[in-house]
């Protein structure tokens, strides 16, 4: 067993700082009720320059500076914050432990996948960093001992006790990280116990009469002589993340890093379930008032192929945001996960392969429409029709373009390759002039082959009869052209019809 | 003791390129299918990794049956192809016909230049396409570059259709090729190799284009009707 546990050492700061856009994060000050007395529990940087000080009565802080932001511990946010680290930290494995202030992960069957640990130990760092929470790491094979270390680190660092080192770690380590020698600590110390190591010296049966079994106990627990089960963190059935803002935001660009954070904490779920999303949807809260009557804005997007990549889902719900208009200040955001697909991405490839090739011609086709429209990318499908303007069908991508782009049958009623069809199509006939009877296209055309007659249509209103030749101009382009035949005007004296350009031999 | 010039030539053989030698590109390539070209061309054929750009007075000489042999190859591996910003509608009736399997083309339509360089580099970037062919008629010479750049790290085929004019622009792609048609000859094309790796060569080279023979078929095509039914 490997176990990283990580310690919030500032997690009653985080959860409402990381609720401001990073800009406009003011002088915070979180209090906490001791006794009659409300004292400043965690200050944050700009209210500490400020003079406010960790462990000052409230009344002195805001003497010394009244425009503190001040919040009141709330524990059950912090639990909610704490949930989402989880959540995050599911991606890497799924044995979760949440403590107090932190949370532990057992590791060992993720050491492959992650790429050893010290990889996984970034990764894992970086990613519930991501969530705006600061904190301190520690690796050990005991879960109890793990937590002690990451307490005993420094904020933004890791201690790593495996191996031999473990117990040299643990040793050292002062008395007041142990939970249940809170209560006997004046005691403990009195007797001149300082560390772990001078607790482990003293005849246990003594330490258990006086502080409870409770002590030796956890003390066998950290340093791997007893066992040390842990209750896993269990995901909910649906994932449904909503984020209140601190302020309201009227700019997009500073939803990109709470929406961040949350489809990263729905990518964590995804991997727990080992699940994919196929749609999912993001929908801004606006502040609701009499003057402005929209309550939310919704952004529905549905992938074409189910996916729990971050990075991918990250980029298409950006591409929806930047055109999405804002139209009232947004105070919550809320996602949630609509279609839950099994099975995740594919596998990680060295080379690409026809499933990578086909992925990335989704992803592509997501990227683009997302950005341009759906309508800006398509692809073209062969028709049994002699009419060149039904003979092919522009295909729109989008939601289930993998079936077409990928799986559709090939077409065998293409047109017989006697009679050649030009590379190009005018997206309307052109009408040509016309001198000394020859059509002209830059310059009077020379008919090189001809005519093919094509009637057809005449079972829908769009009837053709037309007569089509291949002309070549003194620019040497090929151009395929037609002059309408029409029998009805012929007999009214009216011998030929316009000639008309409708395509290119490219 | 400083390496004389043939100890240098030797060691830093892959590195070091002498104008007057051919390039021989280490870059995979793909043949155009023309023998005449192949001959002519860095490596034997089209080069991956390499924006070729393809310079033309007007379309509808030929364009794509010049590329038709590659790109029938690209299909049959089961590869995709993208157009980005293509001047008129493909008619895949004619490309299938040239034995491109047309469910393995995209078609992008974008106007504005910003976006047509955009969707090219998002093709390039992607490993979803075997070749991109863009229509650009305005690069700057920095987009070029990017492009070329973008090129480099992709194991695909790009393609720039370009108007004439810019053969006096200065240019990052690689190769260059000016196409012109030949007179009176409408089943051939005559090709300028502008730039190419290697030495320079300056005489046009002719080839002659794929599916002559429907050509010369048609015109002997007796007024035909054709019935709606068939």
């Amino acid at each position: 067993m490997l176990w990283i546990a990580l310690y919030f050492p500032a997690l009653s700061l985080d959860w409402v700082e990381r609720r401001f856009p990073e800009a406009l994060i003011p002088a915070i000050g979180v209090t906490v009720r001791k006794g009659n007395q409300i004292c400043i529990q965690q200050a944050n940087k700009p209210a500490q320059a400020r003079g406010v000080m960790e462990g000052q009565p409230l009344a002195s802080a805001l003497a010394v500076f009244p425009d503190l932001v001040i919040m009141e511990q709330d524990s059950h946010e912090e639990g909610k914050a704490l949930q989402q680290a989880v959540y995050a930290a599911l991606r890497f494995t799924p044995n979760i432990a949440i403590q107090n202030s932190g949370l532990i992960a057992e590791v060992s069957g993720s050491l492959k996948l992650f790429g050893g640990l010290k990889k996984l130990c970034q990764s894992l760092n970086r990613v519930v960093t991501a969530q705006g929470l600061q904190l301190s790491a520690g690796i050990a094979p005991t879960a109890t001992g793990a937590w002690l270390l990451a307490r005993s680190a420094s904020s933004g660092t890791v201690i790593n006790g495996k191996g031999e080192e473990f117990r040299i770690l643990l040793d050292a380590l002062p008395v007041g990280f142990l939970e249940s020698a809170q209560p006997h600590l004046e005691v403990i110390r009195g007797i001149g116990c300082k560390t772990l190591a001078d607790l482990q010296r003293l005849p246990r049966s003594g330490v258990a009469r006086r502080f409870g079994q409770n002590l030796p106990a956890e003390l066998d627990r950290a340093y791997g002589d007893a066992p040390d089960p842990q209750k896993w963190f269990e995901a909910p059935e649906d994932f449904q993340q909503k984020m209140k803002m601190m302020g309201l935001i009227e700019n997009a660009g500073l939803l990109l890093v709470p929406a961040q954070r949350m489809v990263e904490q729905m990518c964590g779920w995804l991997a727990l379930r080992h699940a994919a999303v196929s749609a999912f949807s993001f929908v801004l809260h606006h502040e609701y008032s009499l003057r402005q009557p929209h309550k939310f804005t919704s952004i529905n997007i549905h992938l074409s192929e189910q996916s729990s990549d971050p990075a991918h889902l990250m980029l298409l719900l950006r591409e929806h945001l930047e055109r999405t208009k804002i139209v009232a200040p947004v105070c919550e955001l809320e996602l949630t996960a609509d279609e839950i697909a099994a099975g995740a991405d594919g596998n990680l490839e060295l080379f690409p392969t026809m499933q990578s090739e086909t992925t990335s011609l989704n992803r592509f086709i997501e990227k683009f429409s997302s950005r341009l429209g759906p309508e800006a990318i398509t692809g073209l499908k062969v028709v049994s029709d002699h009419r060149p303007e039904y003979s092919q069908r522009l295909e729109l991508s989008g939601r289930g373009a993998l079936n077409r782009f990928s799986k559709r049958g090939r077409n065998s009623q293409i047109i017989p390759p006697e009679s050649p069809r030009p590379a190009w199509l005018m997206e309307i006939p052109l009408e040509l002039k016309v001198q000394r009877g020859r059509p002209v296209y830059e310059s009077p055309l020379k008919l090189l082959a001809g005519p093919e007659r094509i009637e057809a249509g005449w079972w829908n209103d769009d009837a053709i009869a037309r007569d089509y030749f291949i002309a070549e101009n003194d620019q040497g382009q090929l151009l395929w052209i037609y002059r309408e035949h029409n029998p009805v005007e012929k007999d009214k004296g009216n011998k030929d019809g316009n000639w008309y350009l409708q395509g290119l031999f490219g | 003791m400083p390496l004389s010039l043939s100890q240098i030539e030797a060691r830093f053989r892959n590195r070091i390129w002498r104008g007057d030698a051919w390039g021989a590109a280490a870059d995979p390539v793909i043949s155009s299918g023309f023998q005449g070209l192949d001959k002519e061309l860095p490596g034997g054929g089209w080069s991956t990794r390499n924006l070729t750009e393809l310079l033309l007075p007007t379309e509808g000489l030929g364009e794509i049956r010049l590329l038709s042999y590659a790109l029938e190859e690209m299909t049959r591996s089961e590869r995709n192809i993208l157009l980005v910003a293509p001047p008129y509608i493909p008619y895949m009736h004619a490309w299938e016909h040239l034995g491109i399997d047309g469910r393995h083309i995209v078609m992008v339509r974008v106007y504005k230049p910003a976006e047509r360089l955009w969707a090219l580099e998002q093709g390039i970037r992607s490993a979803a396409f075997g070749t991109i062919i863009g229509w650009l008629p305005e690069a700057s010479q920095q987009a070029m570059r990017k492009l070329q750049i973008l090129s480099r790290s992709a194991a695909s085929l790009v393609f720039l259709f370009r108007p004439a004019r810019a053969r006096f622009e200065p240019s990052a792609a690689p190769l260059r090729i000016l196409l012109s048609p030949v007179r009176g000859h409408s089943h051939a094309l005559s090709l300028y190799l502008l730039k190419r790796r290697g030495a320079p060569f300056v005489l046009p080279i002719r080839i002659p284009l794929p599916q002559a023979a429907v050509f010369s078929r048609s015109a002997e095509l007796k007024p035909a009707l054709i019935p709606s039914y068939c």
